[in-house]
């Protein structure tokens, strides 16, 4: 457990990567949105964006980024691959609560608000975030693990097959996409499809993407285990 | 007592090449061992087996009895410095820091002693330091760690001469006042002749010489004098290398010479001069010191 914990104190040497860059970026983008709203026509429902997407997607750079220079070092003192992915998951977990508190209180303040002051809904996403405060804060924790773990598995990948590894499996990625629609198209089922989505509700599809998440860990953690530095 | 390391029928191949070939050895608790051999040996597959970094193809290897791999309880005893060691973007500091957390014996005062020594500036990026520097960053990890197992794989890659005795210094009074099993993988054999306890030389994946370093030094001798006389007196003795110039010859031969053998050799007026490490291991390789100088 010391040694976990000492690992992703090792992630956190590197501030800037994991602290100040996924606010920095989020507060530009923010800004950016903020100031459309302000000089922009308020259209019926206030102001939506999409902004909220760059955390997540920080998230996921940093994930494959825990992957490349840090393991080799890691890796010198002594850390195995599998106490090394444990530790990058353990912080990743601790950040997700973290991070998810914050974006839940800067929703709360949004909405208290009436959006800035500006209509704008920056924190608050129609359905998925939209309930109650730690409905709020469970769905943004399981999107940020599964994004920071997505990113892990994608820099892993690279590690372990480089280039090539990575393209097939992205490719690999496409193709199960793929198959899927085939097989619901030549089953017609999209009206199945269509009815479970609407059926879903939005604590049910944070399990969804919780079970996302736990396949994008197991996805790591066997990736690591022939990985060579 | 079970030994820090010992390999048995140890392989490990790529696809194209055979980078270790039934490698069997044994390293024993509280030595200084030399692992040398020339670039492609294996000498750098050998310790990346050891650190868990890689994984063999065939064979065991264990490592304080228990297999490396993937097995915590081992790994955290031992630290690899290596000379392509990539680093985090960091300072210095950061390195020293993070590396602190993982060893119970880190010796803050050493780790502070040696960055003075070495002049290394704790807040310079890693990645801006030169490659000397960068090399004794390295150096100041392995050392401060106390590690049970301690390996260096070409630990100074771009240190100057005076950096270089500054390491072979602190490495003896470390082990002296704190002994550990080290492991040492160098191409700059007579430097680190004097600190060696043990030898292990790996050509071509196979393990050509495991002794004692005592007893590698006592073999071969370069006899030098009159052409006849030389001849006389290494007849029927294994002939490593033969020099000729004009009337005068010397002789390399693989046998150690007893005293009489010397006292008989000083009366023939011959001149003889002990093999140093680096020419013995030379002769070991196949080649011979000359060719590879002219090569």
């Amino acid at each position: 457990m010391n040694t976990l914990v000492n690992v992703a104190r090792y992630h956190l040497v590197e501030r800037i990567a994991w602290l100040a860059m996924p606010w920095g970026i989020l507060a530009f983008s923010f800004l950016v949105n903020a100031v459309i709203a302000a000089t922009a026509p308020v259209p019926a429902h206030g102001f939506y964006t999409g902004g909220l997407a760059s955390i997540y997607v920080f998230l996921l750079i940093c994930g494959a980024l825990s992957m490349s220079r840090s393991l080799p070092f890691g890796m010198m003192l002594g850390v195995s691959r599998r106490t090394y992915y444990l530790g990058t998951g353990l912080l990743v977990l601790v950040m997700g609560v973290v991070f998810g508190l914050v974006l839940t209180l800067l929703q709360l303040v949004e909405r208290a608000s009436n959006g800035w002051g500006l209509r704008l809904h920056f924190f608050q996403v129609p359905w998925i975030m939209d309930g109650p405060w730690y409905q709020t804060w469970l769905t943004s924790f399981v999107l940020l693990v599964l994004f920071a773990l997505y990113g892990v598995w994608y820099g892993l990948v690279f590690r372990r097959w480089s280039l090539l590894g990575l393209v097939t499996f992205i490719a690999a990625q496409m193709v199960v996409a793929l198959l899927a629609v085939v097989a619901i198209s030549l089953s017609h089922d999209w009206s199945a499809v269509g009815h479970f989505f609407t059926a879903l509700t939005a604590v049910a599809l944070t399990g969804v993407l919780a079970v996302i998440a736990a396949a994008m860990g197991a996805g790591g953690l066997s990736t690591i285990r022939r990985v060579t530095v | 007592m079970i030994p820090t390391i010992s390999a048995t029928a140890l392989s490990r191949r790529y696809r194209d090449q055979i980078a270790l070939d039934d490698v069997s050895l044994t390293i024993e608790p509280g030595t200084v061992t030399g692992l040398l051999g020339r670039n492609g040996a294996g000498k750098t597959t050998l310790m990346r087996i050891v650190t868990g970094l890689e994984f063999p193809t065939a064979g065991d290897l264990r490592v304080f009895g228990e297999v490396p791999a993937e097995n915590d309880a081992v790994l955290r005893r031992m630290v690899f410095v290596r000379e392509e060691q990539v680093y985090p973007d960091f300072q210095v500091r950061h390195a020293i820091r993070v590396a602190s957390w993982f060893y119970p014996n880190w010796s803050e005062d050493l780790a502070g002693q040696l960055m003075a020594d070495f002049a290394i500036p704790p807040r310079r990026r890693i990645k801006r330091l030169s490659r000397g520097m960068r090399s004794a960053v390295g150096i100041v990890i392995g050392l401060a760690a106390r590690a049970e197992l301690t390996l260096f794989d070409e630990p100074y890659a771009g240190l100057d001469a005076v950096a270089r005795q500054l390491f072979y210094d602190r490495l003896l009074a470390e082990f002296a006042e704190h002994p550990r099993t080290i492991v040492l993988s160098t191409h700059l054999i007579d430097e680190v002749a004097d600190l060696l306890e043990h030898v292990v030389m790996l050509d071509h994946g196979r393990v050509v010489l495991d002794a004692p370093a005592d007893d590698v030094r006592g073999t071969g001798m370069t006899v030098s004098g009159p052409a006849t006389a030389v001849e006389e007196f290494v007849a029927g003795r294994t002939v490593w290398h033969r020099q000729r110039l004009g009337s005068r010859a010397s002789v390399t031969v693989a046998d150690s010479l007893d005293f009489a053998e010397q006292a008989k050799a000083r009366a023939m007026n011959l001149s003889l001069e002990p093999l140093s490490l680096q020419q013995l291991l030379v002769h070991a390789a196949g080649v011979s010191a000359d060719e590879k100088v002219s090569a």
